[in-house]
């Protein structure tokens, strides 16, 4: 095993590399000059005007060749200097690493909470095939998996904040603002997580080594927790890498809606705006969290089947 | 299983504690309960350049009640004293003479001079794209003395002390300058709020400035908080969690407006919608084609059954957010005018006309223009084409003449309560935002004239005019202007602004308890 972690630890790197020059070419393609969308993000109703333009294109230090700001930014990268911001012309790492922090302990908290709704509703289903219980989480997960998160926070607000006035409306820093934003999000893994339980779960029931500690007189509820979920929870932890990755730059949404300063916020405001540093530093960050969030998952996935160890 | 559930309920309670409190540091006091006299307000847009005041943000601060300019606005939009208590051309009409108001404390404690007046004055002058309000006018700050600053400028500009209103020229204390860097308005201006904490764009903490000249602030603390998100600000206000915010979506004016615990504003801006149209390529190089999509078109039906009454029907270019505003309501649509107009240009049956409409979705109200307006051209016997895409991209393509109708969405004022800039840039022949393409002599001479007309009664003369020569030469189709709303809950003292450059927050205070 640790020979596979080092293996993916040396692919990181030219991974992130390449990331970082597709990163740097994407932005440049979305069309539109980029100081100007920097004198209107900073001015809206500013017009345009090639002189301003031009002291502001070496004011960005965009009138030199491609290449060149490509070499000096993966520089100042490599040094931890991810630049300055056009818009707000501040440091972006601090800026990025904060709102990246608040997506991650959004992302985190969801996954909790979805894992601990998820696993045991999924056992409990597939524990009575066609039960009340199986019936009742298929229809709920149903529902939980249409429904959009961007119709589900303002629900979840109607109800709980303006309704029953029991939690804030929005806003981050407290438990208590914490809450729906987190829940919203935690909806859809839940009922996801609930769903390949279920599945895993009948699916091992069925395996002869099941069988044979059922026969040795285990009783059913030691049957499911020893033997049988944790085996059914290898598709559920493949799964958790991927989310917690893309909900660190993904949960535009309920960052948006829950007013949360998140990093999705600030990249779909950066990419608005032709924040370039702000857009590479970001979009750098979300992939070097996936693929460690990646590489941790494999690595717990063979911990919990020794069959997937080379 | 009920233990599972309590423990699981215990845990993920736990998580939630753990989790948010490591960010709960960062956010600082962000969610600390006012104090009996404090507010908290949701404010729809958020600084866009950590409050910078060659952006936006200067204006965002004059609003906020958190720096002040050299001159000030009553309701009309009419220079009255601010920093400055008065104020007079000199010489050749180049320079003006500002008399600084004495007992001007700064919130860090420093005392207004000459020397802070200019400082501030030159920093914003030295950046590579200054505010528009004082851009180009070839601007020098000079003291005079320490209780008076003279500011001159290349040509002579009869608006100078409008332009001084604009929020992007207000001074902060030296200290703010003094390491060079972007100034931070923190602990730094001289309004009747000062700035404690800044939470980027998510918001910001104010306190009543004690030693401040005039009447001191209605609250003894505002919490702001920038929701960009409407329907997310509505929610905030119903469930009490503010008492102040803005930019209501259109769909809660009902609910807001029968609400008892709400005091719903409805007001108008300074604003337009328009239909903008490339006179400088075929179908719409012939004012006949012009007059016809004018003609085909009902604003009134746009302004209060589309819209639902969320914006007024525009008849011109300005409304009733500017005394020289159209106050008459556009004509009806008159589709046999339209198709007679069309036939005469050569266009009909057999030969229809089909255009391309380009808008954007970043105001929600202008995809829902485009489809009601296709839907109305349609009967005339245009066929339209309705393309949504992203803006930036979309603007070198209008400024290079490569399309037929775009929507647009348009201030009419932008620092200062004065339009010459608009109709300049916008409707001159050499204009850098002149979308349509127009180009008139005559028009370009009566802007040129402004710069001679310092009467606030002949400047109105003249936008009224220019805006009537829009409106006959069919250069646009000015749709709607946009109407602004707020709603105050458990909070008293919010006044509208048309012009929206005024300041907001320092009237606000907690409603008495009855």
């Amino acid at each position: 095993m640790l020979a596979v972690a080092l293996r993916r630890l040396l692919w990181i790197p030219p991974v992130l590399l390449v990331t970082s020059v597709a990163v740097f070419v994407l932005p440049r393609l979305l069309g539109g000059e980029v100081t100007r969308s920097v004198v209107r993000a900073r001015s809206a109703s500013s017009t345009p005007d090639p002189a301003t333009e031009e002291r502001l294109e070496r004011e960005l230090g965009l009138d030199r060749p491609v290449a060149t700001q490509y070499l000096d930014w993966l520089v100042g990268a490599v040094r931890g200097d991810l630049g300055t911001s056009f818009t707000t012309r501040s440091p972006v790492g601090p800026e990025i690493l904060a709102a990246a922090g608040v997506s991650l302990v959004l992302a985190a908290l969801a996954l909790t909470i979805a894992l601990a709704v998820g696993v045991p509703l999924g056992a409990l289903a597939a524990g009575r095939p066609d039960g009340t219980a199986d019936r009742a989480t298929r229809w709920g997960g149903a529902v939980a998996l249409a429904v959009p998160e961007f119709v589900l926070g303002p629900v979840l607000v109607l109800v709980v904040a303006v309704g029953a006035g029991w939690l804030p409306a929005l806003g981050w820093g407290s438990p208590q603002e914490a809450v729906l934003p987190v829940l919203t999000l935690a909806v859809w893994p839940a009922a996801l997580v609930a769903r390949l339980v279920r599945a895993e779960t009948a699916e091992v029931l069925g395996h002869p080594s099941v069988r044979t500690a059922q026969a040795k007189g285990l009783s059913p509820r030691r049957t499911l927790l020893v033997h049988v979920v944790p085996r059914a929870l290898t598709s559920v932890v493949a799964g958790a890498g991927p989310f917690l990755g893309g909900t660190l730059g993904g949960a535009v949404v309920v960052e948006v809606v829950f007013a949360v300063p998140g990093l999705g916020r600030s990249l779909a405001e950066a990419v608005g705006d032709r924040d370039l540093p702000v857009i590479q530093a970001g979009l750098v960050l979300v992939v070097a969290v996936a693929l460690l969030a990646a590489l941790v998952t494999e690595l717990a996935q063979m911990a919990a089947d020794p069959r997937l160890r080379p | 299983m009920s233990y599972v559930l309590r423990s699981l309920v215990v845990a993920v309670s736990l998580l939630l504690l753990a989790g948010c409190s490591t960010s709960a540091t960062d956010a600082t006091d962000a969610t600390d309960a006012p104090d009996e006299q404090g507010i908290r307000v949701a404010l729809q847009f958020p600084p866009r350049a950590a409050y910078a005041f060659d952006a936006d943000d200067g204006a965002l601060l004059t609003k906020l009640g958190v720096a002040e300019p050299l001159v000030g606005l009553d309701p009309q939009g009419n220079p009255v004293p601010g920093l400055a208590t008065s104020w007079a051309r000199e010489g050749d009409g180049r320079t003006w003479r500002f008399a600084l108001r004495d007992g001007v404390v700064f919130h860090d404690g420093a005392r207004l001079d000459s020397a802070a007046v200019v400082t501030a004055l030159n920093w914003v002058l030295s950046r590579p794209s200054p505010p528009r309000s004082i851009a180009d006018l070839g601007m020098r700050v000079a003291a005079d003395g320490p209780g008076a600053v003279r500011v001159s400028t290349d040509a002579p500009d009869p608006v100078l002390p409008l332009r001084l209103s604009s929020g992007t020229t207000s001074v902060l204390s030296p200290a703010a300058y003094a390491a060079g860097a972007q100034p931070s308005p923190q602990d730094t201006g001289t309004g009747p709020l000062r700035m404690t904490e800044i939470r980027g764009t998510q918001g910001a903490t104010l306190r009543r400035h004690d030693a401040y000249w005039g009447p001191p602030a209605a609250s003894s603390q505002v919490t702001v908080d920038y929701v960009t998100e409407p329907q997310t600000r509505e929610l905030a206000l119903r469930s009490g969690d503010v008492g102040f915010t803005e930019g209501l979506p259109e769909t809660s004016r009902a609910s807001l407006q029968g609400d008892p615990d709400v005091r719903f504003s409805e007001y108008p801006s300074a604003r337009t919608v328009l239909l903008q149209l490339n006179g400088s390529a075929a179908p719409f190089d012939d004012v006949r084609v012009r007059r016809a999509v004018t003609a085909a078109l009902d604003r009134n039906v746009l302004a209060d059954q589309v819209l639902g009454g969320s914006a007024a029907p525009a008849a011109d270019l300005f409304g009733p957010a500017v005394p020289y505003g159209a106050t008459t309501a556009p004509p009806a649509a008159d589709v046999p005018a339209a198709r007679a107009l069309l036939a005469e240009a050569g266009y009909g049956p057999q030969n229809a006309l089909r255009v391309r409409l380009w808008t954007f979705p970043n105001r929600p109200e202008l995809p829902v223009l485009a489809s009601a307006i296709a839907a109305q051209l349609q009967p005339a016997g245009i066929a339209v084409d309705i393309t949504l895409g992203d803006y930036a991209a979309q603007e070198p393509e209008l400024l290079a003449g490569r399309f037929d109708m775009f929507i647009n969405s348009r201030s009419y004022l932008s620092d200062f309560p004065d339009p010459a800039g608009v109709l300049d840039s916008d409707y001159t022949c050499d204009g850098s935002y002149n979308i349509d393409r127009y180009c008139s002599s005559a028009f370009d001479a009566s802007v040129a004239g402004l710069g001679a007309v310092e009467d606030p009664v002949q400047r109105a003369e003249v936008f009224r005019a220019a805006a009537a020569t829009l409106t006959a030469d069919a250069v646009n189709v000015p749709l709607v202007h946009p109407q602004n709303t707020a709603a105050e809950r458990g909070v008293t003292g919010f006044t509208p602004d048309p012009l929206d450059l005024r300041p907001v927050l320092p009237t606000l205070a907690p409603a008495p308890v009855e």
